[in-house]
């Protein structure tokens, strides 16, 4: 798992750890190169002071200077060794005087070389001096860097730690929560980097409430409508129990039936609703002739419209492409069909119609019912409302279902007058 | 006894009309706010069955109007509303009781005895008076403990008048109490069933009081 913890402390300290390294390497080189110029102006002046004495005093004069790490040479004009301070170390006569960097057995020295008069005289020195020189002052300069440095870590690590302590608090905010705890989280003292992550998760909180609390609304109101099929049902079931006639008890069983298709639509009714829940489907939307669902429609309710004498047609069909699931559209103007058919009494007329005005395809399905008062228009979408017409059977759910699919193709709905000033006219107007 | 139903729901509206008068008793059924309180105003019914969520005239805007009014009568509330408010709204409007969907028949009508018991004032669901004793919940009638076979409309006018003895019931009460709408009444019935109640009961226990009606004795 990533920590923004861990990666900031890691990736501070490597920078640190580079830092002090780049520190130590450049002071390593600027006093190897100062120390070389310093040790190279010795070599030169020894070189000198030996060049002007005799060979025979050399040992003494410079006895302080002739241990381990410093070798005297004189050669005289033919090449031979004269004197030698240290003459297992082995440096060979350099062909040109000045400085020179020999290899031997003890390492690379730095040798300087002066002709003087008769002689030649070299001094050597090894340049792991010079190193070591070097290496002591980068020490010295990267040594406190190094007790830093875990201090740095120490630092590092509780300023991240203070930093993100609002997510902290946040997640075990988040987290202590129940399900059904939708309110918002606190806002206030929060750091810039943090606050739009609280915003968006209230903001989602708050949609998810707002999801919440309708959908609780529906399962109360869809239990709460349950009960009436079932009381019907429930009480016709203990008078066909009662019965003592076949007669009775034919006509009790009628009953009986008439109460489980109701209950039995309800429940058809509730799942199709449910069903036009917004994210209820994520079915990409296609191309649908709506004169084709028209017709399709209309066939459909054709033996019921019979049944109850009402003339059911397509009064005008102009083809009209919209992008809508076959399906739920077919639902739609169904619920509009039924609807118009169960409240035109017999003798009756119901036209469906599909044109187009202003770039937009219009449905429109009329008929010569009762109609709706314009005082109940806006209320006739609400989930299980229903109208003063006690003796038209309905769920109350078909024109919160229409609204439903309505809104899911973008189409608007108006209720009207329908035919002939009397009725009812239900319009539903697509984009195209 | 005659009972007012105020129910929206043709289904249940239907079936409870039918299955009450199988107790015997008359039954009329209207089916919204406005009606109920047309009805109430002949102040016929000896008790109420109320749906609340009605047309035009919410239940429990009825019920509290009535009592308003100073009417006494009893109102069972039968409704879809279960929750505890709803329950304590009802019967603190002045619900006498209070019955949630769905519900049996059978409980309905012992909802509806004890109403009556408890407005008449027994404590024993068995009326007895002298040496009848009469159960609404059995219908059976017994005398001197012998058992007394009576037609539904005999029990119906008995009932009536032992509910309240030492009461007088005029002759178009009883018939309330008998028929409800759209009952054809046959002229002199309540004289006939009166008749047929002497012959098994004894001619002193059903009294007239001639230019009033009929009555029990508290004591026969």
């Amino acid at each position: 798992m990533r920590s923004i913890r861990r990666e900031l402390l890691l990736w501070l300290l490597l920078g640190l750890v580079v830092a002090v390294a780049a520190a130590a390497t450049g002071t390593y080189y600027q006093a190897r190169r100062e120390a070389k110029e310093l040790f190279d102006y010795q070599l030169k002046q020894l070189a000198l002071s030996v060049s002007n004495e005799r060979i025979s005093v050399l040992p003494h004069s410079h006895e302080r200077e002739l241990d381990d790490d410093l070798a005297i040479q004189v050669w005289d004009r033919n090449d031979k060794l004269l004197y030698s301070s240290s003459p297992e170390l082995a440096i060979p006569r350099r062909p040109d005087p000045g400085y020179s960097n020999v290899a031997t057995h003890r390492g690379r020295w730095r040798v300087f070389g002066i002709q003087a008069r008769d002689k030649l005289v070299q001094v050597a020195q090894p340049l792991a001096v010079y190193e070591e020189l070097a290496a002591a002052m980068a020490f010295r300069v990267v040594s406190p860097l190094l007790v830093i440095l875990p201090l740095m870590g120490v630092l590092v690590w509780l300023t991240v730690r203070r930093g993100l302590r609002p997510l902290t608090s946040l997640s075990s905010a988040v987290r202590s929560r129940t399900a059904a705890a939708l309110q918002p989280l606190p806002e206030t003292g929060l750091p810039d980097e943090v606050k739009p992550l609280v915003v968006s998760l209230n903001d989602l909180l708050g949609r998810l409430g707002r999801a919440m609390a309708a959908q609780k609304g529906f399962i109360a109101d869809a239990a709460h409508e349950l009960r009436t099929p079932l009381t019907a049902v429930q009480l016709q079931l203990e008078l066909a129990r009662w019965a003592t006639t076949p007669e009775e008890r034919a006509a009790a069983f009628d009953d009986l039936q008439r109460g489980v298709s109701r209950a039995t639509h309800l429940i058809a009714q509730l799942l199709t609703l449910a069903r036009q829940e917004p994210g209820a489907t994520n079915r990409p939307l296609e191309p649908i002739d709506l004169v084709e669902t028209a017709r399709l429609v209309v066939a459909e309710q054709a033996p019921f419209a019979a049944d109850r004498h009402v003339d059911v047609g397509l009064s005008n069909a102009v083809e009209s492409v919209v992008q809508g699931n076959p399906e739920a559209l077919r639902v739609m103007l169904g619920n509009l069909v039924d609807n118009a058919i169960r409240y035109t009494p017999a003798g009756g007329r119901v036209d469906v119609a599909v044109t187009h005005a202003d770039r937009h395809a219009v449905l429109t399905v009329r008929d010569t019912g009762p109609g709706i008062p314009a005082a109940d228009r806006g209320r006739v979408f609400d989930r299980f409302f229903r109208g003063h017409e006690l003796d038209v059977p309905g769920s109350g759910l078909g024109l919160a279902i229409v609204k439903g699919i309505a809104d899911r193709h973008l189409a608007r709905i108006e209720l009207d007058s329908g035919l002939d000033g009397r009725g009812l006219c239900v319009t539903v107007t697509f984009p195209m | 006894m005659r009972l007012l139903l105020v129910e929206d729901d043709a289904m249940i509206g239907q079936s409870v009309h039918k299955g009450l008068r199988r107790f015997g008793w008359s039954v009329d059924w209207v089916r919204d706010g406005r009606a109920a309180e047309l009805a109430l105003q002949n102040e016929v019914y000896d008790g109420v069955l109320l749906d609340l969520g009605l047309p035009r005239v919410d239940g429990l805007d009825l019920l509290r109007a009535q009592r308003r009014k100073g009417n006494d009568i009893p109102v069972l509330v039968i409704t879809a509303r279960d929750a505890i408010e709803d329950r304590v709204e009802g019967l603190d409007v002045g619900a006498d009781d209070y019955l949630v969907k769905p519900f049996h028949m059978e409980e309905l009508a012992a909802r509806i005895r004890a109403l009556m018991r408890r407005r008449a004032g027994r404590v024993s669901p068995v009326i007895a008076i002298g040496e009848l004793r009469l159960n609404p919940a059995t219908r059976e009638v017994t005398l001197a403990d012998k058992p007394l076979p009576l037609s539904a409309r005999e029990f119906a006018l008995l009932s009536a008048l032992a509910d309240r003895p030492g009461a007088v019931l005029s002759r178009s009460q009883l018939e309330e109490k008998l028929y409800g709408w759209g009952e054809e009444v046959e002229s002199n019935t309540v004289e006939v069933y009166i008749h047929m109640l002497r012959k098994k009961l004894g001619a002193d226990f059903i009294k007239t009081v001639r230019g009033v009606g009929y009555m029990v004795a508290k004591s026969a």
